[in-house]
């Protein structure tokens, strides 16, 4: 999924750009949550103690539901306001990816149905698990329920989170997929869960900056991680991050990239067949939802609705859907904090009268 | 080089307990003028300021400005081995990769001399605006202080009001309310005792009372403290030193409806 060794790429070049975040430099801020992994990562991993998926009354799975309640009022206890963007249709290019993971959990229910152990038949099952449009729209029911606003994405909601952030609608997307960055998001964050930060911290990377470090503008960007390999089309053989990048940063671009390779002797070349064209048009100028017209506005929760929902079709607890909703409605109505950088202008000072050489690095 | 001595230890060590939790790593800028530290705590809620004047100084000698990037920790554990009567020295050369400090016990003519690595912080810096605050009270310190960490067995947040001629200090909580209401008051026998408000515009700002309480430390450091406020900017918070001052902004909460 994302781009190949993309932010090993990034943390080596341009160490500035990736940070991680305490929860109050967040706070506040609306952030674009791809809602389709999110419910992927729900149903592989909140299960039973036996590994067994969770479920409701009708014997329908819970585990997406549970995971969106929790983690979405956890956010938003902690100030952050989430905001679900849903994948609507893959563009074709990925149909070979898309087919792929399809063989994948074919494979892997096949092996859980024939598995042995309860054990191997957990881990096969996992990889079976794929978010239905029964998922997505139950999730949809479940956030609007809550108050949070819900976005469609015409396409891959990676995109249209990247299109949020890039028109000003909110702060930073919130995603695993490196590809987020690809497509313009100035500001990513990875691990955005409600885990413990200790142990897994928010990670924070900055387009920008990730730029400046790596000394590439936004196009030659966009052609280093086609060249690292993507979800649309298939890596060239030979070329590892090193390579692509070194040879970005001497040619500018894929297309001088393959003249150069052609005069080369080297085994390494572009094949014709190589899709980078249209890949380069989908990452610049994908199908998003159009900002100006989206409403992100929080809402009311709505507790009877929620009631109705969790309580009386999916069977949830109705004590802890009132404490949650309560939850809820009191981090709604708080005042978020501000950060001073919203006020006052950061300043460039000279570099100090040092000599770096004989100084320790900053830890 | 740089040279500045101090006739106590207490002052300087007093300043780094105060701050020492909001930042890790921070550079002191040595000139002409005294050491100057500007540093955003992690969550860029607080900003500190911090000015030490060279009259605070026994003697100063500063040739070249220098900039020493300091870890807080570091410097607290070595500061932690010097007395608070000893006389303290900072010293460096021009172009530094350490910072001496010397501790000197004259009464037993005793010398502990340490030092500690410098390093190259790349830090942020913000320009501060020229503010006209509408609300400023000045008060005993230690205050406050109470003030606040009393609210704070309430709730996460305080809101400050001032109007008219008073000042509220209100916090809401589970548990229950609280508001302390502060107004003018005159101590000619302590003068720094007293109260004084002045209020153009009334003002209302919530404040999150942890980063508060990390603020109001320095109430060990000066016997007052002024408060300044206006409509939707940070609050200045200034320590008078004997030479120089430690002065914080803090960003308040704001609510409103098209935050991104």
């Amino acid at each position: 999924m994302g781009i190949k060794g993309l932010f090993k790429v990034i943390s080596d070049n341009a160490p500035h750009a990736v940070r991680t975040v305490d929860w109050p430099l967040i706070s506040g801020r609306k952030v674009a949550i791809d809602a389709s992994m999110s419910l992927y990562q729900f149903l592989v991993a909140v299960r039973q103690q036996d590994g067994a998926q969770l479920s409701g009354i009708d014997g329908q799975e819970t585990s997406h539901l549970i995971g969106m309640f929790y983690r979405t009022i956890k956010l938003i206890e902690h100030g952050v306001l989430p905001v679900y963007v849903f994948d609507g249709k893959p563009p074709d290019l990925k149909r070979d990816e898309l087919d792929k993971r399809l063989k994948l959990r074919e494979e892997a229910t096949e092996k859980s149905e024939a598995a042995d152990t309860l054990a191997d038949a957990n881990k096969f099952s996992r990889r079976t698990v794929h978010a239905t449009k029964e998922h997505n729209e139950e999730a949809q029911k479940l956030l609007r329920l809550m108050g949070v606003p819900v976005v469609l994405a015409p396409s891959e909601a990676e995109s249209s989170c990247a299109a949020l952030v890039k028109g000003g609608k909110v702060h930073a997307a919130g995603s695993e997929d490196m590809d987020t960055l690809t497509f313009g998001a100035k500001v990513l964050l990875r691990k955005l869960t409600a885990g413990d930060q200790k142990k897994n911290p928010i990670t924070e990377i900055n387009l920008e900056k990730a730029l400046e470090g790596l000394e590439l503008n936004y196009e030659q960007f966009v052609d280093l991680c086609i060249l690292l390999g993507c979800d649309y089309c298939e890596p060239i053989r030979g070329m590892g991050p090193q390579t692509a990048l070194k040879l970005i940063k001497e040619h500018k671009s894929i297309e001088k990239i393959k003249e150069h390779l052609e005069t080369q002797t080297g085994k390494l070349k572009i094949p014709d067949t190589y899709p980078y064209v249209e890949v380069r048009k989908l990452f610049v100028t994908p199908d998003v939802v159009a900002c100006d017209n989206v409403d992100l506005k929080f809402e009311e929760p709505d507790l009877d609705g929620l009631i109705q929902f969790l309580v009386t079709e999916k069977g949830f607890s109705e004590d802890r859907v009132r404490q949650n909703h309560a939850k809820l409605k009191k981090s709604l109505n708080q005042k978020p904090q501000q950060r001073l950088t919203d006020f006052f202008q950061p300043i460039k000072r000279a570099k100090p009268n040092t000599k770096p050489a004989k100084r320790g690095k900053k830890k | 080089m740089f040279e500045a001595k101090a006739n106590e230890a207490a002052g300087f060590k007093q300043i780094i307990e105060a701050i020492r939790d909001m930042i890790t790593d921070c550079n002191f800028d040595c000139s002409n003028s005294g050491i100057a530290l500007q540093a955003l705590d992690k969550s860029h809620i607080v900003l500190i300021s911090l000015l030490l004047g060279p009259e605070g100084f026994n003697d100063y000698r500063c040739d070249h400005a220098v900039t020493l990037g300091v870890n807080m920790a570091s410097l607290a554990t070595i500061l932690r081995c010097g007395s608070n009567q000893d006389q303290m020295t900072l010293r460096c050369d021009d172009q530094p990769d350490s910072l001496g400090l010397t501790f000197e016990d004259v009464k037993h003519d005793r010398i502990s001399e340490f030092s500690i690595k410098l390093m190259e912080i790349d830090q942020e810096y913000l320009s501060i605006p020229e503010t006209e605050y509408t609300a400023s009270i000045t008060m005993p310190s230690a205050d406050l202080q109470k003030y606040l960490r009393d609210l704070r067995q309430l709730s996460e947040s305080v809101s400050i009001t001032a109007n008219k001629d008073e000042v509220i200090f209100a916090a809401a909580g589970d548990v229950g309310d609280g508001a302390v209401h502060v107004r003018q008051y005159t101590d000619s026998e302590n003068p720094d005792k007293s109260v004084s408000i002045n209020i153009s515009e009334p003002v209302s700002l919530n404040f999150n009372l942890h980063y508060f309480n990390n603020i109001t430390k320095a109430a060990t450091l000066s016997d007052t403290v002024t408060l300044q406020l206006a409509d939707g900017t940070p609050a200045s918070i200034e320590y008078k030193l004997p030479s120089g001052h430690i002065r914080y902004y803090f960003a308040p909460k704001i609510g409103g409806d098209d935050d991104v």
